[in-house]
Order: structure tokens, then sequence, then C-alpha cells
């Protein structure tokens, strides 16, 4: 069969902005296979130059409205970093029990309403109603809960209101944590619900490995399965580099098939998201999320790209049964109130957290006055691009018999699974009467 | 329950969400509605009409009609041409989303929406003068539809 293949998907769906895959290939020579970026520049970098630094987590939450907590979190930390500000043990519990609220409202949105449909078979999550109906609406339950959780430790579900510079303005009630960790334990069954729907179409997961180099955090004391603590390690490395030193590990680059700065390290790319943090982590994950992997047959050093969204049904169970634990200690210990007192002064630092789907570094520098002179934000997608590329340029020759249609749900499942984020837009109606 | 949508930041895009901080104040005339600003949280709608016996929906829809215009409808009244629909989260359609709450028995026995075409979706905060002059009509319209 003569293989030509001209695949042009101009913006893939079910994933956050605007990014194309092209492939073309004439009798079986493949001349051209792209992940393209398209999206316009931001420039938050540039926005943040010459506002106070009490003011920046504000600012840049809005880079993304499904991890703005994340960014919030990464440029707070950076800003404590630079000023030499430290914080209270029950303020650092409290914004990781907020940062898990975000992983879990993450991952399920992606995994329960964007990728689910390729697995089952179907165009999108409005027809798996029909044929899975409480799979949906376990995960409408746990979005619902995932998102109450971050209005209750953050003030909002989107762009916290309790975070700053030194802690935070607002704790939780004693009472809304026991409240709140009774729905965690009760959101267990939902959590191995949409577990078990995802292993009754486990075969619709490709079959596809490349050794990948994986980047995440590490911590090691305590050791700890981490979103929030630690330093930088990846699967070819033997040690840790330091969050300040981010840059050695990006090594950012432009790339003319794309908007987007790409990163490499030790190879051609590396990759970032649950997998990376799996694969540096996994003997850390609590006994629960430990138990779903092996039903997932999930397995430390995994180079399946599509396992990510895996690993993110792994995380949810982790950051649920880790909540109750740490709910257990703050009830133990009790919350005090506290007044935090910041005096600015002149520093530069990074502040470096785990994002839903992947590591995401943020650098100020500040005057005196605690005003911002220079800024760098390099966020996870940026980090998976590259891998993107190296995954399609092995992925399309093994399939390239298979048909456009097939190799189109292939590279567009592929871009999914890594669950990019890459712009945001508006929600207008556009409507035609038809009565 | 009454339900504002949309994006403030984008002009008239955020009419729901102006109507809801305007009708806020009349919670207490109205103790069996509840009165949400419910953004662009998208999928979010899903829980928030989860046993709900009514909901009344306002939302910037482009429906072909003069800017300004307000106009009642329900779902089955119309479909959507929305080409980006239900692409990705950033891009949910309010009407798939009925559909999905239908089809999983959670969707209220009665639901309106209330559409008010736009003059202007930009990046920018406030409304259009057109949007604006009409406010009072929008209100009187919405508060009709709640003694219904």
């Amino acid at each position: 069969m003569a293989k030509t293949v001209n695949v042009n998907v101009h913006h893939v769906t079910r994933v956050e902005g605007h990014g194309n895959i092209v492939v073309n290939a004439t009798d079986g020579q493949i001349e051209k296979v792209e992940w393209q970026v398209p999206e316009a520049p931001r420039f938050f970098e540039a926005m943040v130059r010459g506002r106070s630094y009490e003011d920046i987590q504000t600012i840049v939450s809005r880079i993304c409205g499904i991890c703005s907590i994340t960014h919030s979190l990464a440029s707070t930390k950076a800003v404590e970093n630079a000023m030499g500000i430290t914080v209270s043990e029950q303020a650092d519990k409290v914004r990781i029990l907020m940062h898990y609220s975000e992983q879990l409202q993450s991952h399920v949105l992606h995994v329960g309403y964007l990728v689910s449909p390729d697995l089952f078979g179907l165009p999108s999550v409005v027809p798996l109603a029909a044929k899975a109906p409480e799979v949906v609406m376990a995960v409408i339950r746990l979005h619902r809960l995932a998102n109450e959780w971050s209005d209750l430790i953050a003030g909002r579900t989107t762009h916290p209101v309790t975070l700053k510079p030194g802690g935070m303005t607002k704790f939780p009630t004693e009472k809304e944590l026991r409240q709140l960790q009774e729905r965690l334990k009760n959101s267990v069954a939902d959590l191995k619900a949409v577990a078990e729907a995802v292993l009754s179409v486990a075969d619709k997961i490709p079959d596809f490995t490349r050794e990948t180099e994986y980047v995440s955090l590490k911590q090691d004391n305590p050791p700890t399965y981490t979103f929030y603590h630690g330093d930088i390690t990846s699967t070819d490395y033997d040690g840790t580099v330091a969050i300040n030193d981010w840059k050695t590990v990006a090594n950012e680059y432009v790339s003319d098939q794309s908007t987007a700065k790409w990163t490499k390290w030790h190879r051609s790319s590396y990759a970032v998201g649950a997998l990376a943090r799996y694969n540096n982590n996994a003997e850390l994950l609590s006994p629960l999320a430990k138990d779903v992997a092996q039903m997932l047959g999930l397995t430390k050093g995994n180079c399946n790209p599509y396992m990510n969204n895996v690993a993110q049904i792994v995380e949810c169970v982790h950051v649920v049964e880790t909540s109750i634990g740490m709910i257990d200690e703050l009830l133990t210990t009790g919350l005090k109130p506290e007044t935090v007192k910041v005096s600015p002064k002149a520093g530069k630092a990074s502040g470096c957290v785990e994002a839903p789907r992947g590591i995401l570094f943020h650098e100020y520098e500040f005057d005196r006055k605690g005003n911002c002179v220079g800024a760098d934000i390099c966020i996870p997608t940026n980090q998976n691009h590259a891998s993107i590329q190296d995954d399609f340029e092995k992925l399309v020759p093994e399939i390239l018999d298979e048909g456009e249609d097939a190799i189109r749900l292939k590279m567009e499942m592929l871009v999914r699974s890594y669950d990019p984020c890459i712009s945001c837009s508006t929600h207008m109606l556009d409507v035609q009467f038809v009565r | 329950m009454v339900l504002g949508l949309g994006n403030p930041l984008m002009a008239d895009e955020g009419i729901g969400v102006h109507l809801i901080e305007r009708l806020a104040p009349c919670a207490e005339q109205w103790p069996d509605v509840d009165f949400i600003d419910a953004g662009t949280g998208g999928m979010s709608v899903l829980y928030l009409i989860e046993g709900r016996q009514q909901a009344l929906f306002i939302d910037c829809a482009f429906m072909g009609q003069e800017p300004g215009t307000i106009r009642r409808f329900t779902p089955d009244e119309v479909r959507s041409t929305k080409v980006l629909a239900h692409q990705s989260l950033h891009d949910a359609d309010l009407l798939r989303i009925l559909s999905l709450a239908e089809e999983l028995g959670q969707c209220p026995e009665r639901v309106v929406i209330f559409g008010i075409e736009p003059q202007v979706v930009e990046p920018r905060q406030g409304l259009s003068a057109v949007l604006l002059e009409q406010t009072e009509h929008y209100l009187a319209e919405i508060l009709s539809e709640l003694t219904a």
C-alpha cells in the first residue's frame, strides 16, 4: 500500500489553547512531522515590572484559569525566597492543601471531560453520559468537591485571595476542615469508580514507548511525593539541582515552528507532568494511590506518554488520601491566628512548584522598595513541546500504514495526554433560532 | 436559581455577570431564588444546577439581532452554531452542557435563557452604551420571569 498521508489538524480539540499537527508523507517517505504552536505571546513578564511584590501573585495568577493556584504559589515562593521571608508551619501545610485541591480539579477535568471520550471512542463527553452515566456523575461530583475545596482554602475556585507573601490572610476553621475531611473520605468511592472505568478501556491506550527524560521536583527531607517543596531532578540525573538554578535545566531556546519557547536538558527534549513526577517519586505515593497504579498497570520507568493520564488518576487518589492525613495533623496541632508582617528588600530569586501539567518556574528581581525590576516565567507546557515533537517523530513511522484517520486520532490523543494548557479565551453563546 | 454567565473583561460578553451584580440586592425579595455569578465556570454549571427545580440563565448571545436586543428562549428553541464548541474547558458551550445534564437526569424541569445581543466583544472592562442604557429593561424582563 502506498503510504501517502496528509494530516493537517489546525487547532487540536480538547486541549487548552491552539496547537496544530502537520504530517506529510508520500509513498512511505515522511516529508514533514510537526507540532506547531501558533499562540501569541502574552507578556506577563513585562506586565509585572514596576509592580509591588504584594501584587505579583494576583497578576500572574491570571496566566491560567486552570492552574491559577499553582502560578500564585510559585510566584509567592519566589518573592519569599528573594526577600528571605519565612512561612509558619501551619501556613505551609494549608498552602499545600490548597495546592492539592487544584491538582484534583485539573486532573479530574482533564481525564474526565477531555481524555475519556478518546478512550470510550466518542467525540466528546456529551455522548459519554449516555454510555457511562455513573462514571460521568462521579466525575461531576469530584469536580464539585475540588472546586469547593479551593473555595474553602483559597477563598475562590480560581485566582486565590487568601495567599500573601509570608503566609495566609485567612485560615479555614477547624469545623470547616473536619467537613472537608469527611467529604474527601467520601470521595474515595468516586475515585475508585473513575479508575475502574479507565481500567475497563485500558486496551484503548496506545501501546507506544519512547525513552524519555522526565523532569520533576524531588523532596528528600522528609521524603515526599512532592508538588510543592524540594529541588529539581530528572530520570537522567542522579542528584538534584537547586530551584534558583532552573535555567541550567530548562535551557530555553526558540523553535521556528512555535511561538512558545522550547526546552532541553540531557537529551533533545524532556517531559514534565504527572508521569514525570511518578517516574521520579513513585515509591513515595500514598498506599491507595500505589494500589491504583498497580491496578492500572503503571510501573516506575514507564515511557509511554499516553500513560500520563493514568498517572493523573493515581495522583488524584494520592492528593485526596494525603490531604485526609494532613487535616488530621492540622486538627491535632490546632490552627492559631497569625499576623504576617513583611519588610520589602532588594533581591532576586526563583520559586518552583508542580503545576498539574508539570514543573513550573517563576523568577523575580526586586528593588529595595519591593518593586519588581525583572521577571522570567517558564511554564510546563513549554517544557513539553519538544517532547511532543520527539514523540511525533518516533510515533508516525510506526503507524504510517494505519490510515489518516487513525494517525490523526493517535497524534491528537498524544497531544491531549500531555494535558497542554496553551492559552485562555471567552465563552459566549452562538445560536440560530430553529423554532 | 438565576445564573449570570460571562467574562466582564470582554466588554458586553460580561452582561450576565453585570446583571447578577444588579440582581443580588433583590435576593431578600426572593428567598427561594439563588442569584449566582457563574462567570466563565463552564462545566461547573453541571453541578450548580444539580437538584434545582428551575434555572434561569443570563448570557451574551450572538443571535443575529440588533445589538442590545434581549430574547427569552428555551434550549429546545435554538441550536448552537458555535464553531469551536466543546473543544476545551475554556470554550464550554452552555447548550451542550445542558444536554449533558439532561442526559444524566440532572437538568432542572424548567430552563429559560435570556440572551442579550452584544455590540462589543473585545478585551476591555465595562458594557457598551447600547447595553448599559437598557440595563433597567433587562432587569425588568428577568424579574417578570421570576413572577411568572
